[in-house]
């Protein structure tokens, strides 16, 4: 390295750290970053991502260059002063400001996924929705029954971020009982496919990533399909490469969300393997089960031993969520509306 | 003064202690800044101008309570952003209060009053409210009309309920002393324990560039606004810091008095200054370079500062330095002069 561009990095170094507002760091093996730096020494520099949930640290003698990309909010402010110099907010404004708090929506289709989702959530499942706190922010989880109903709830709850959370069965033949499925996209039988937002995925890619859990984070396309797949028969016949897991409500939530302008996320547990036959009477939508699980075990010890790996295989997906819930929390602070792009 | 005695004696003790540790710097306010996002935009505040993510971001309870162990300062400002803002906020004074701190919420009171019930009375917390003067001058500084009825609707209802509260006021270009004097006689109206001003800082960040006051100018506002201080009069400060002001003693800054923490570390080297972080509240104090700030450094951005954060603990120090410095502290608490 030349003594003239260590001085140019030096200044540039200089001119980021004091800019409120995002950079673009290109590092010298081409990879580039982007985040708001709020440190600096002559050896590192140090910065918030753009999601303000990772501090990257980067050695000074690792970077190409660095362009003030992002607005800077000090001129923005000064600008806007000045534009309204003397002229004041009415009273009427919001006492939040633009910070009302807006809760984190989960949406789940049964009461057993919603106990995952109460159990990250510190509180007892009663109903079909539970309200609680989860790392400072404000959440809410509602079962809305197998296949939709989540556009409305959406609406209601005007959330910062929509969670599609609760089991799936899957459809590459690597996941098994517990394993986690992030949506990449989430793909419907109208053959409409919904990319997830590229900030939210990248949190909690990162968040469900960190540490060890008995399950596998797999990540990449989920299928909602109008109609249970029972039959490892059915459910090969709707896999294809990327394509993970089938659930029945993803599509609906991503929609809603999607066209709501807010941020959202899948993330589904595996209940069911591809090899693996779900009763019959799983087929039928129902908003609870008990009945007719208990009608199944009227067919003999058969039937009753595989209702009772079928409670096992819940059991373990009940609690691989309630852990996936968990890891995430941290990163919810940092999600807002302006990440559903 | 509107100290009461119990936080007095706190401080004493404290102070006494760090000195006959032979402690040549100690913290005395820990100034914690749990968040950056505000409900107001005000004309003199640098404070908030930082990309969503990070306005959305914000301390845990946990993280705050650690820092204030790390810094071990008997009084904790938190300051922000708007504090109440914070969906733990309760957690963060009820934890600071178990460990024995006195703690000022700074807030403008938009959501004091729907929040009054989530906080009980006790000793050790007070609600700062900021109040820059007069209903106009107020609602001009903040930029929005009506917030200042609404911060003494607030104030009337946290003193009904027996919570301590005091005023903060930042004072720039412009103020008119008269005018200030009939808005102290308000305030110790409501009720407030105390009232708390200074000068405000020309953060280069703030939107109003134009009206930061400069350091003669501020002897002459503060003397024309204290002279001859009415007995009703109460403030929240130490009478040798208002003597600073008006400009009857000089003191050099204590840029580690007040130490500040926020989402970025402890912020080097004081509650104005961002020249850094500190990954620990000891990094902060053994590795800056404080040779660097304060007028005798000839840094120009310290040269017209006289903010509380800077001067309020030198001039605690000097209280506790002479005999001298001591008595015109307890003649001034006692008459009321300055």
């Amino acid at each position: 390295m030349t003594e003239v561009h260590d001085a140019r990095i030096a200044e540039l170094v200089d001119l980021a750290f004091d800019y409120r507002g995002y950079v673009t760091v290109s590092r010298r093996d081409g990879s580039k970053l982007v985040g708001f730096i709020y440190d600096r020494s002559p050896a590192h520099l140090e910065m918030f991502d753009e999601t303000a949930t990772q501090r990257i640290r980067i050695a000074v003698s690792d970077i190409a260059h660095i362009e003030l990309t992002g607005e800077d909010s000090a001129a923005k402010a000064q600008r806007i002063w000045e534009r309204r110099k003397g002229a004041l907010e009415p009273s009427e404004t919001s006492a939040w400001g633009d910070w009302q708090e807006r809760p984190v929506l989960f949406v789940v289709a049964l009461p057993q996924e919603l106990h995952g989702v109460a159990a990250a959530l510190g509180v007892r499942a009663r109903g079909s929705a539970v309200g609680g706190r989860i790392h400072g922010a404000t959440a809410v989880a509602v079962a809305v029954g197998v296949g939709g109903g989540a556009a409305h709830v959406i609406a209601a709850e005007q959330p910062r971020l929509v969670v599609s959370c609760g089991f799936s069965g899957a459809l590459d033949p690597a996941l098994a009982t517990g394993d986690w499925v992030l949506a990449s996209s989430v793909h419907d039988e109208t053959g409409e496919t919904i990319a997830a937002p590229e900030l939210v995925l990248r949190a909690a890619r990162r968040a469900l990533g960190a540490g060890p859990h008995f399950g596998r984070l797999a990540e990449g396309e989920i299928l909602c399909a109008t109609g249970i797949a029972a039959t490892p028969a059915e459910k090969r016949k709707l896999a294809r490469p990327g394509r993970l897991a089938v659930d029945l409500e993803s599509g609906a939530v991503a929609r809603a969300a999607d066209r709501a302008g807010i941020p959202w996320l899948a993330l589904r547990v595996i209940l069911d393997p591809i090899d693996l036959a779900l009763p019959a009477f799983t087929r039928r939508p129902a908003g609870s089960y008990i009945v007719p699980a208990l009608r199944h075990a009227l067919g003999g010890p058969r039937a009753i031993t595989e209702l009772v790996g079928l409670a096992r295989r819940a059991r373990i997906a009940t609690r691989a969520l309630a852990d996936a819930i968990g890891r995430f929390a941290p990163v919810l602070g940092g999600v807002h509306p302006e990440q559903a792009a | 003064m509107g100290i009461p005695v119990s936080q007095m004696l706190a401080v004493a003790r404290y102070v006494t202690k760090q000195r006959i540790l032979g402690r040549e710097r100690y913290p005395l306010v820990l100034m914690l800044e749990p968040l950056f996002r505000c409900n107001l935009s005000c004309t003199g505040c640098g404070k908030i101008q930082y990309p969503a993510a990070l306005l959305k971001k914000h301390l845990s309870a946990e993280e705050c309570l650690a820092a204030s162990d790390e810094c071990g300062a008997p009084v904790v400002s938190i300051a922000g952003g708007e504090p109440l803002l914070h969906p733990q906020i309760t957690d963060v004074v009820a934890g600071l209060i178990e460990r024995d701190r006195y703690v000022y919420l700074c807030t403008n009171a938009l959501l004091l009053e729907q929040k009054l019930d989530e906080f009980t009375p006790d000793k050790h917390l007070s609600f700062s409210v900021h109040m820059d003067g007069p209903r106009a001058e107020h609602n001009l500084s903040v930029c929005r009309d009506g917030v200042y009825d609404t911060a003494v609707a607030a104030i009337r209802a946290a003193v009904a309920r027996g919570f301590r509260v005091t005023t903060n006021t930042t004072l720039f270009e412009g103020a008119n002393p008269e005018r200030m004097r009939r808005f102290f006689d308000d305030m110790m109206a409501l009720g407030v324990e105390g009232m708390m001003i200074s000068p405000g800082y020309s953060y280069s960040k703030a939107p109003d560039q134009e009206h930061f006051l400069r350091r003669e100018r501020s002897h002459r506002l503060f003397s024309q606004m204290l002279e001859s201080p009415h007995k009703e009069w109460r403030f929240n400060q130490s009478p040798l810091f208002l003597q600073f002001l008006m400009g009857k003693r000089d003191f050099e800054c204590t840029p580690w008095g007040n130490p500040t923490y926020n989402l970025f570390g402890w912020q080097r080297p004081c509650y104005l200054l961002q020249d850094g972080y500190a990954k620990t509240f000891r990094e902060l104090m053994e590795e800056t370079d404080w040779s660097q700030y304060g007028r005798a450094s000839k840094n120009p951005r310290c040269q017209d500062c006289m903010v509380h954060c800077g001067f309020e603990p030198s001039a605690v120090d000097a209280t506790f330095r002479s005999a001298r410095a001591m008595g015109s502290t307890v003649a001034s608490m006692v008459t009321g002069q300055l």
